[in-house]
């Protein structure tokens, strides 16, 4: 409070001495657009080769728009100068009429420039990522980096997208507040964007995370508030430096300026970096895993994005004291009730994103070093190996189980028709008791927190399930979805520790919840409670059950029981582990494709297996081929053979003999 | 499309139509920003309303009201002097005129307000006295938008969208008029109008011997308010995206449609979408960069389409007919409906898009499609009832997809519910009484056949079910009611539910050397409740067997090679069934009747043929109205009003199917109906009878009246010997219990008396 109190008070001030300037104090001065004047520089590691080609552009067009923006530190200086640019160029073209409407849900080469920035010149590098941690460190109006789950569609929010401002058109793309005072009546566009509620994805592995910072991030994670002194300092510097070194015309007065605006600058940037962490922590209790944030997403076609996609957001950071303040406006009651469902997240704790440029994850993402370019076989075989027999150890020398254990992990997803889904192999591991459920559960589960990008254990006990909050229910009081476990990212990992489970009664939610975890189970969905209707959510999540006989509350399509000879005991490099990742993310993302001669085959051992035993159904045959599938593409092969049936059925006679 | 330069609200509107309506010269008088004449709206409007004439009405001619539609809509709205708005039908609007229905989607605001003024013009010349204001309320346009497409392109136009009403606020009064008062001299004020939400008050007192200055104070009591509600408006779940989440609109209710939908009510909104410029932060910068959206409501219908069964023929008579003649579907989708429903291949690709991706079972489809569609129900007169509803039950080996069966039709009918035997107890089926923990009170909850009423109850694993729960649904199956006296409650709940269950033989697969008694287990006297009874074996065959395999690679792999069959998908499907169970109500032509009764016949006669001497008993006339109730369904399928011969066809050959594998006796192979009535097949019964005989001829033979007694083995003994049957010592003893209850033998323990 203490914080936001000496803001305000500064906020008073600043006018003064930045007069003319409408811009937050905080901000980065902006105002050179009017100006005319070169922007300022504020992160220095970026000499892109964007000026050269921006140059050019703009000796065609013999217009001023001075020398590219920092597209790190300044992304709305950039987005203006375009949009003005084009604009010009439209109304120009047009004679008058109408040019902005054509703009309307479409980019007019901003995003271009930072997509080529991103990925084309490696500037990806150069983004901060934004995380509970840096929250206060980072200045507004940057470019960041926020990786997260979609949790919750908050709808889409109407915006004046661009006004007309005396001639010039300018806009309030990417941004929660006009920079410039916009004239009463004017002409002006009224524009959409979508809002995504984003947290991050619950139960990521924390070495998911290591690879995801850029470079530029971990110093900025261990420059603590105190070392932004200096490093805007030289920032500062840089700017003034560029100033001069472009030599464009500058007024004295706008120098000093400049450097009476660093001076506060910097004091006002530890007071957000101490302020902003306070309310954060204050409210969240648990830094980090409740750090969400709110994503405007800009000309985005409907249904690109889906409820808990894992998604990478490049955008600016924006955060506004003015905006954070709660606005109180008690004179209309009606406001009350229209009220958007973001008043309940307010920017002081959760962070504005106006995205840019955005990209799904996948598990690939994940892994910084791929070791090699192209999957061969050989390396494939390789890497296999050295997996399943640190599976087998881990599983006290139990090699069943960790040949089944490594078709469960490599399983995903692959077809959905109506009711029945194809691909999913939930394993079952019977014959633990709690004494070994902690030993070899436990080992067992680091090592899968180790491979898979995301993973949960959850105790299957009459309590956790009385208690517990499964389903994802939408409050329509608060207008949000409240989350629930099983609102999971595609391609989880779930391990049911069911020792935990004895005797009693459940009251009618541990039912319910039973029943989400049976269907999820079965049909690979889970029902979201819209407390008027349900609505299927379609899922792909790895389930493991550790139980000591046949789990009949969660249904697996494998069932092994677990014998161990050993006591687990040895640990995995890294080296090895970063390999394994990378095995599991290719294999599971290997394309299939299977020649018409291997239907036959199939079709042809499948009669003659049902021929052979009369308890054979249409689940074991199905669990079969798909076992077969992921054994065949386990060997970096495409199409499966024989011998891969061969291997199933050798793997199901081995377990059969082990049911008996 | 720019909101500032439009004007915020009607009163410009207004203003502009006062002016054109008194203005006698000749310039035209346009909508400041747009292309629209005052005059010519004006004209077209009462053009509209004069001589608009409903099309349906055109076959009428009727000299007394010759008038159009409209004008007799505002009469009786003088007459009854109730209503106080004027429903308009845009599509009347549309048929009529075009250009003006362009118009007033683009420019509602505006157009909306000449309507009124029209309205009050045209009713102030019929009936000069008449005070209260009419308003025109629009609905039914032409196309409806999904709440999801909903832009900005959208503000200031009329939309119609639909969706389902999450919450709702209180009722807010709206100051509308206020009346100030002098506390100086007590002077009254004129009413003040509210402008754009703002009351000016009065500086000065308006008396002239007064003058008080800031001496207005409101007199609340005699402000004149109007009632206003918010309602949250959610999408439907039909039209959400996969993988997204419901997007919410709220809308503002003025007046007389405040309360007209609650929480949970799917509804059609027409109305004006507006935009409000918000305040986000104290400064003049941070205003209009973003706005709230919300929907002026002018008109709202109540909808329930997505679900299956909407109305039957048994409550028409006390639903509201004002809501009853209202469409559900629109025109053209019936269209293309009915042009499915003439194809000739209709049965079939229904039968295919029932679950398609369970694998054969086409006959065990066909059975519940006709669930599905059903009979219709029939009431006589003397107050005796038929149902029309179907109950099929499976019997099955695992693994054959019963379940999976189950779970779709489930999804394909929305009331249905879904329920596992396991867990399910009598209460819980149908209905029960609790008491209220905080009044005390008894209440009657209902279980799940009272919530499935008019729907499907899915009951899975019906031999798992406690006999008690069972004998529940004795009642419900044949009568479709459940009955309650329970802590001072007497009640019969409607339970007009169709069953599908589905259970397992007893040893878990089917033994053949079993009748199905044995191995389903269940009542017999409810088990003839069932219309069809499908025995879904797994038999060993090459054939199926590579029809399955097959069947799995299909599914595993994308296999071009299977050839792409015509299916119906899920929305259509529902939408089929739904319309034929609303709309088509098809009766036994006579051909039908007569092929009925000699079928019937046909299958009675069937155990009496001459070769035979046994009494097999082939059908009762439970079937016969199972036929009925099956030939009515496969003509709906049809969308035909008639029930031809081709159907009862059908019927005999689906009853049969599935009798044919569940009635068969397995000692004489033929069909059996009375192995379904009492679980002892007629062959099994004329061998007990000739056992019963052949005791009795031994017991009078051997044994005197009052005699030493006889050792059960011994007389076991003798049988043996007399007779070529073989004969076990149970089937004696069942035979020595038939003769100890006619009084001829006494038994005790191991001995038998005679007596």
């Amino acid at each position: 409070m203490a914080g936001r109190g000496q803001r305000g008070k500064k906020r008073r001030e600043a006018p003064p001495q930045v007069a003319g300037n409408p811009q937050p104090f905080n901000t980065p001065p902006l105002s050179s657009v009017p100006l005319a004047c070169p922007p300022p520089r504020n992160c220095s590691p970026f000499p892109s080769p964007e000026p050269q080609r921006g140059n050019a552009r703009e000796e065609e067009r013999e217009e001023m728009v001075g020398p590219q923006y920092d597209l790190v530190g300044n992304p709305l200086g950039a987005v203006r100068a375009t949009f003005e640019r084009t604009a010009a160029a439209a109304t120009a073209e047009s004679g008058g009429s109408d040019p902005v409407a054509a703009f309307r849900g479409k980019d007019w080469g901003a995003c271009e420039l930072f997509r080529s920035f991103l990925f084309e010149e490696d500037g990806l590098d150069k983004v901060p990522v934004l995380d509970a941690s840096n929250l206060g460190l980072i200045k507004p109006n940057t470019l960041v980096r926020y990786r997260g789950m979609v949790q919750d569609m908050l709808g889409s929010e109407y915006y004046i997208g661009a006004f007309k401002d005396g001639s010039t058109w300018r806009t309030n793309k990417f941004t929660d507040f006009s920079p410039f005072s916009m004239p009463h009546p004017c002409d002006s566009h009224l524009w959409e964007r979508h809002l995504f509620h984003c947290v991050p994805a619950p139960g990521q592995n924390s070495w998911t995370l290591e690879s995801s910072p850029g470079p530029d991030v971990r110093r900025m994670s261990s420059c603590l508030a105190t070392e932004l002194r200096e490093k805007r300092k030289r920032d500062g510097d840089n700017d003034d430096m560029d100033v001069s070194e472009n030599g464009h015309e500058e007024s004295p007065l706008f120098c000093k300026k400049l450097k009476e605006d660093d001076v506060h600058v910097p004091s006002s940037s530890t007071e957000v970096a101490e302020g902003v962490p306070e309310m954060n922590g204050g409210d969240h209790h648990i830094p980090g895993s409740s750090f969400s944030c709110l994503v405007k997403v800009y000309d985005m076609p409907d249904s690109q994005v889906k409820l808990n996609d894992v998604i990478e957001f490049i955008g600016v950071y924006t955060f506004d004291p003015e905006l954070a303040t709660p606005s109180d406006n008690p004179d209309d009651i009606m406001l009350d009730l229209i009220e958007d469902v973001t008043v309940q997240l307010p920017p002081s704790k959760v962070p504005r994103l106006h995205c840019l440029v955005w990209r799904k994850l996948s598990p690939h993402d994940f892994i910084s070093r791929p070791p090699v370019v192209e999957p061969s076989p050989s390396i494939l075989k390789g890497i296999r190996q050295s997996l399943l027999s640190h599976l087998t150890l881990v599983l006290g020398n139990d090699e069943l189980a960790a040949q089944c254990l490594l078709l469960h992990l490599l399983s995903r997803l692959r077809n959905r028709v109506d009711v029945v889904t194809v691909g999913r192999l939930s394993l079952n591991f019977t014959g633990f008791n709690r004494e070994s459920a902690s030993i070899f559960g436990n080992q067992l589960y680091s090592l899968i927190q180790k491979l898979v990008p995301y993973s949960q254990a959850i105790p299957m006990s009459i309590e956790y399930l009385n208690t517990a909050t499964l389903q994802p229910r939408k409050d329509n009081k608060s207008g949000r979805l409240v989350t629930g476990v099983l609102q999971l990212p595609q391609g989880s990992h779930l391990t049911f520790d069911e020792t935990l489970l004895q005797t009693g009664s459940l009251t009618s939610k541990g039912v319910e919840n039973t029943m989400l975890l049976k269907n999820l189970m079965e049909s690979q969905k889970v029902d979201y409670d819209f407390e008027y209707y349900k609505l299927d959510m379609a899922t792909d999540v790895q389930l493991l059950t550790l139980s000591e006989g046949k789990s009949n509350i969660l249904p697996s399509d494998l069932v092994v029981p677990f014998r161990p000879s050993s006591v687990p005991t040895i640990n995995a490099g890294s080296e090895e582990l970063e390999s394994w990742r990378w095995y599991l993310a290719t294999i599971r993302s290997l394309p299939q494709s299977t020649e018409p001669e291997t239907y036959q085959m199939i079709q042809d051992e499948m009669v003659s297996a049902m021929r052979d035993d009369r308890s054979l159904g249409c689940s074991e045959l199905s669990r079969w081929l798909t076992m077969a599938q992921i054994i065949a593409s386990s060997f970096g092969e495409k199409s499966l053979s024989l011998e891969h049936w061969q291997m199933v059925k050798e793997l199901e006679r081995l377990r059969k003999q082990r049911l008996q | 499309m720019s909101t500032d330069d439009i004007p915020p609200s009607s009163d410009a509107g207004e203003d502009e139509t006062d002016g054109g309506g008194a203005g006698v010269d000749a310039t035209p008088v346009f909508v400041w920003g747009t292309n629209i004449s005052v005059q010519d709206v004006n004209a077209a409007i009462l053009r509209f309303l004069r001589h608009f004439r409903d099309p349906r009405d055109a076959g009428r001619v009727d000299p007394v009201m010759d008038e159009g539609k409209y004008m007799r809509a505002i009469h009786r709205i003088l007459e009854l002097e109730g209503g106080e708005s004027l429903d308009v039908d845009a599509h009347d609007v549309f048929d009529h005129d075009p250009d003006l229905y362009s118009k007033m989607v683009r420019y509602p605001l505006e157009v909306l307000a000449i309507f009124d003024i029209v309205l009050m013009d045209l009713v102030a010349r019929i009936e000069p006295l008449f005070e209260k204001h009419i308003q025109t309320r629009i609905y039914n346009l032409k196309s409806s938008i999904c709440l999801r497409n909903l832009n900005p392109s959208d503000i200031e136009k009329m939309v119609s969208i639909k969706g389902m009403i999450i919450r709702c606020s209180s009722v807010i009064p709206e100051l509308k008029e206020a009346v100030f008062r002098c506390l100086v001299c007590g002077f009254y004020s004129e009413p003040v109008m509210v402008d754009r939400g703002r009351v000016t008050e009065p500086h000065i007192c308006q008396k002239e011997q007064c003058k008080a200055t800031n001496s207005m104070t409101l007199v609340h009591n005699r402000c004149r308010f109007a009632d206003k509600q918010i309602i949250k408006l959610q999408e439907t779940p039909d039209e959400i995206p996969e993988g997204g989440t419901p997007h919410t609109v709220s809308v503002l209710m003025h007046d007389k449609l405040v309360d007209a939908g609650k929480p949970g009510d799917r509804v059609e909104i027409t109305g004006i979408y507006r935009a409000m410029s918000i305040r986000v932060g104290p400064s003049q910068r941070t205003v209009k960069s973003i706005f709230k959206t919300y929907i002026d409501c002018l008109h709202i219908k109540k909808t329930d389409k997505s679900r299956l069964h909407v109305e039957d023929t048994m409550d028409i008579d006390n639903a509201d007919p004002n809501k009853s003649t209202e469409e559900d579907f629109l025109s053209d989708k019936v269209e293309k409906l009915k042009e499915l429903s003439k194809l000739p291949d209709i049965y079939d690709r229904l039968t295919r898009s029932l679950a398609p991706n369970i694998w054969e079972l086409d006959d065990v489809k066909r059975g519940l499609l006709c669930q599905l569609f059903g009979g219709n129900p029939l009431r006589l007169p003397s107050g005796a009832s038929f149902r029309g509803d179907i109950n099929i039950l499976l019997v099955g080996d695992p693994g054959t997809s019963k379940s999976q069966l189950l779970q779709y039709m489930h999804k394909l009918s929305p009331r249905g519910i879904y329920t596992s035997g396991r867990g399910s107890s009598a209460v819980g089926l149908t209905a029960y009484v609790t008491k209220d923990p905080e009044t005390g009170e008894t209440v009657l909850e209902s279980g799940a056949l009272v919530l499935s009423d008019k729907g499907v109850c899915c009951i899975d694993e019906f031999d798992k079910m406690s006999d008690n729960a069972r004998s529940m649904l004795h009642e419900v199956m044949e009568q479709q009611t459940v009955s309650i006296a329970k802590a001072g409650i007497i009640a019969s709940l409607n339970a007009r539910t169709s069953v599908l269950a589905c259970a397992n033989p007893t040893e878990s697969r089917y033994n053949p050397r079993l009748s199905v008694i044995d191995n389903i287990h269940l009542a017999p006297t409810l088990l003839s409740r069932f219309d069809l009874i499908y025995l879904i074996l797994d038999k060993a065959d090459e054939q199926t067997d590579r029809r399955l395999a097959k069947h799995i690679v299909s599914l595993h792999f994308e296999n071009p090679n299977l050839e792409e069959l015509e299916v119906l998908d899920l929305p259509t499907l529902v939408a089929y069934i739904s319309y034929a169970r609303k709309y088509i109500q098809p009766q036994l032509s006579d051909q039908a009747a007569e092929e009925l009764t000699r079928g019937y016949v046909e299958m009675r006669k069937r155990g009496n043929s001459p070769g035979s001497r046994k009494k097999v008993i082939t059908a009762t006339a439970r079937q016969i109205e199972s036929l009925i109730r099956l030939s009515e369904a496969l003509a709906r399928m049809r969308f035909s009003e008639v029930v031809e011969v081709r159907d009862v066809m059908e019927a005999f050959r689906l009853l049969e199917v599935a009798m044919q594998q569940s009635a068969t006796d397995h000692a004489t192979g033929t069909i059996d109906m009375d192995l379904i009535m009492t679980g002892i097949s007629a062959s099994e019964r004329q061998r007990r009878e000739n056992l019963v005989a052949a005791t009795r001829n031994l017991i009078m033979e051997k044994m005197q009246l009052g005699g030493p007694s006889m050792r059960m083995t011994e007389l076991l003994e003798e049988m043996r010997k007399q007779s070529s049957m073989e004969i076990h010592l149970h089937d004696l003893r069942s035979a020595l219990g038939t003769l100890m209850t006619e009084g001829a033998v006494v038994i005790h323990g191991d001995n038998v008396k005679r007596v």
